[in-house]
């Protein structure tokens, strides 16, 4: 660089003695070397791999917490082919029970899953149906076979003592 | 060709790999969130482990950026 061409001032020999000791200019100071976006990258890298890992521990936690036992009532309560309605975890989350010709029973979230209408069960169709956009839910396994949904229905997990129904988590 | 216009090249070869790699990484962290959102358990994982994969090799070409200045240095 020459003498009179530092870029922010005229002349070198008329600045302070501090710039001696601090020689860089206000604008070298804004540009940044490829070593420091070299690091900058390799500090981003470790931090998408660690939000990577939290994304993925996030179904592990969901999972680890633990549901209510709610009693559902007596099973002869609920005639064969037929549903009732029952809310579970919470008094906020509709749910469906369904009692199948089998004489088992399956229970879903009544929640449906293209855009959270109420489904009910179709005796006639032995499915659960959503009328809002007409989906159709297996009542076997929740999952859909006709219509806009794509997503199984979460399914309700059953526990029989004796007599009594109990629903004892959600498995999504 | 000088020895600081090679260095210029492969610093810049090395930016760009690693900018590769963080976006493959980006790319690997929406996929991850898009199956946990589906209730996918198993693409996470799998999208973490390749993104520590990604890391690795980017930790490595830093590693080396450094190695070289301490060379350069000596």
């Amino acid at each position: 660089m020459a003498e009179n061409d530092c870029k922010d001032c005229k002349d070198c020999k008329k600045q302070a003695r501090w710039r001696e000791d601090f020689p860089i200019t206000w604008e070298s100071d804004n540009y940044i070397t490829r070593r420091e976006m070299v690091k900058f990258l390799g500090l981003g890298s470790l931090l998408i791999a660690g939000a990577n890992f939290m994304v993925a521990g996030v179904p592990h936690l969901v999972r680890a917490t633990s549901y209510p036992q709610t009693r559902l009532g007596l099973m002869s309560e609920i005639p064969v082919g037929g549903s009732r309605l029952f809310n579970y975890p919470t008094g906020d989350d509709p749910c469906i029970v369904v009692h199948k010709d089998d004489g088992t029973l399956v229970a879903y979230s009544q929640v449906c899953t293209h855009l959270s209408c109420a489904v009910i069960h179709s005796e006639k169709d032995n499915a659960l149906f959503c009328p809002c956009h007409n989906g159709y839910f297996t009542v076997n396994e929740g999952r859909p076979y006709a219509g806009p949904p794509t997503r199984p229905l979460p399914r309700i997990k059953l526990e029989q003592r004796g007599e009594e129904i109990y629903a004892i988590g959600v498995e999504v | 060709m000088t020895r600081q216009t090679q260095g210029t090249t492969l610093f810049t070869a090395l930016l760009v790999l690693i900018g590769i790699g963080v976006v493959v990484q980006l790319w690997l962290l929406a996929a991850s969130v898009d199956a946990v959102l589906r209730h996918n358990v198993q693409i996470p994982l799998h999208a973490a482990l390749g993104s520590v994969i990604v890391f690795l090799i980017n930790g490595g070409l830093v590693m080396y950026v450094f190695w070289f200045d301490k060379r350069i240095k000596q």
